[in-house]
């Protein structure tokens, strides 16, 4: 190694050390980019799936589901139970709905085989620990939920529908 | 004027008449070292707490996180907390440990540094003891370390342990070389050992030593880094290859021992590097007419120092054994001689010819 070739690769390591030093010190003077969790939060994206809710329609004063049994027979634990009668009108009405979390893997297929709108995904809901195992078993009551407007699946829309090329 | 020295003397003075209400004013001079060194202990301790805490922080804005903030304010007592925590923890032991060097180990590991403390002038006069050989007495006490590590490593019975220990030995005797050849140029300038004359003479001259002597003050801090066993020369406890290295078979309040020389050790060699290269106690360029005490300005020199040696370990990954060989024997001692031979023709030329 030639004396002059060696100064040159001393001074150039002491460069890139500088290199390196200062953008560590840059990113000293960042801002930080930690949540701080159980203070502050992150917003979920809208359709994110954190839990699995019944939609409870707030104009009829009723539940969407039909007890029509899809979602039981589509779910792999068998953790959905749930019973229906048929009312005056005719009409299928469920009556009793039960999930057990405890055993759901959240693999989404009874909100797949769901028919008539009434299974979905919501966002907010993603801290589901509980001091009782028997607490993971939720009833309709507990999986009521009220859909938002801007919610709402666009295939209903009629306008939507019929101009395909514009969704 | 509110100074370093005033404030010495006063308490000294107070504690000269303390010794009189009580009668031991004849044991003045075996209880003054005692008093200098328990307030000293007291000093490192507090601060080294906070350079654990300073460390982690550096570290998490470096990596854009937030670090410990949770215990007290700015989390600024996490790390008495850790220190609680390693007080009580259970002392495990190994079964066929050397059972007397188990135990000097880490007392050797925090005294030699600690000793280091005595000789380093926090302000004019303000300063435990000067002696006249102050820079070698830190470089011969400093180095006990190297005993205190392959203590460690050989009475732990663990090959781990050992081999720590040995990486350390051939480590801190590589690095010590150039450690005190960077200082030697130094030492043929001012002519004296001493810090505080070192200090004196930077005064007088009106520059700091880091002027002239760049290439010194790198050296120095680079060979520090390294005789501190900090990243990136850290392979006598290189985690992904050793473990812990030396102190794989300590716990508990032993082990906080270990730490707290580690970090002491880097606080010595700093205020070394502050002292030596960057003024001691004088203030800042342009920054003379704040009229602050010696020791503030004293005090932001070692911070910047440790605040640079942390962001070395932060920035470069780890050498190799042989790198780190290398770059000791073929770098650093070439360049440090080099150093010394051009200071002494400039002293000769330039400086006896003025």
């Amino acid at each position: 190694m030639g004396i002059f070739r060696y100064f040159k690769n001393v001074v150039m390591g002491l460069y890139n050390l500088c290199v390196g030093l200062s953008i560590t010190t840059k990113y000293f003077f960042k801002k930080t980019t930690t949540q701080q969790y159980p203070e502050e939060r992150l917003p979920l994206p809208e359709r994110s799936r954190s839990m699995i809710k019944l939609i409870y329609d707030g104009e009829k004063d009723q539940f969407n589901c039909v007890a029509c049994m899809m979602c039981a027979k589509a779910c792999p634990n068998s953790c959905i139970k749930l019973e229906g009668v048929r009312d005056e009108g005719g009409k299928r009405r469920m009556t009793t709905f039960k999930l057990d979390f405890s055993t759901c893997i959240f693999c989404g297929y009874c909100v797949e085989a769901c028919g008539f709108d009434a299974l979905t995904f919501v966002s907010e809901e993603y801290e589901n620990s509980v001091y009782k195992r028997g607490s993971l078993l939720q009833d309709e009551n507990a999986m009521k939920w009220a859909r938002p407007a801007h919610l709402a699946p666009k295939t209903e829309e009629p306008a939507a529908a019929a101009a395909p090329a514009g969704a | 004027m509110f100074t370093g020295e005033n404030i010495v003397q006063t308490v000294v003075g107070l504690l000269h008449s303390l010794y009189g209400m009580v009668g031991l004013s004849s044991f003045q001079g075996i209880l003054d070292p005692i008093v200098a060194a328990v307030v000293m202990f007291h000093f490192i301790a507090v601060f080294v707490m906070f350079l654990v805490w300073m460390e982690r922080k550096v570290s998490a804005h470096m990596q854009s996180r937030i670090g410990p903030n949770r215990v007290g304010v700015f989390g600024l007592l996490q790390t008495l907390a850790d220190a609680i925590k390693l007080t009580i923890k259970e002392d495990v032991k190994p079964v066929k440990r050397d059972k007397i060097p188990y135990y000097i180990a880490p007392i050797i590991a925090f005294v030699a540094t600690f000793m280091g403390m005595v000789v380093i002038p926090f302000d004019k006069g303000m300063v435990v003891q000067d002696l006249n050989i102050g820079l070698l007495y830190i470089i011969a006490i400093t180095s006990f370390t190297v005993i205190a590590i392959l203590t460690a490593g050989w009475s732990s019975n663990n090959k781990f342990a050992l081999l720590g220990g040995f990486r350390s030995a051939a480590q801190i005797v590589s690095y010590e070389v150039p450690l005190v050849l960077s200082l030697v140029p130094i030492i043929m300038i001012t002519g004296k050992l001493s810090l505080g004359a070192i200090v004196a003479y930077q005064q007088q001259q009106g520059y700091w030593f880091v002027i002239p002597q760049a290439i010194a003050f790198l050296i120095f801090i680079t060979s520090a880094t390294a005789e501190a066993n900090r990243a990136p020369f850290d392979i006598p406890e290189a985690e992904s290859e050793l473990i812990g290295g030396f102190h794989t078979e300590y716990s508990g309040v032993k082990f906080a021992m270990f730490f707290l020389g580690e970090y002491i050790a880097v606080v010595v060699s700093s205020a070394v590097a502050s002292t030596v290269f960057l003024g001691g106690w004088l203030p800042f360029p342009f920054m003379g007419f704040l009229h602050l005490p010696g020791f503030v300005w004293f005090m932001a020199k070692l911070l910047l120092v440790i605040y640079l040696i942390m962001a070395f370990r932060w920035t470069f990954p780890r050498l190799r054994v042989d790198q780190l060989m290398d770059f000791g024997w073929k770098v650093l001692i070439p360049i440090s001689i080099i150093n010394i031979l051009v200071t002494g023709f400039w002293i000769l030329l330039v400086a006896k010819g003025a």
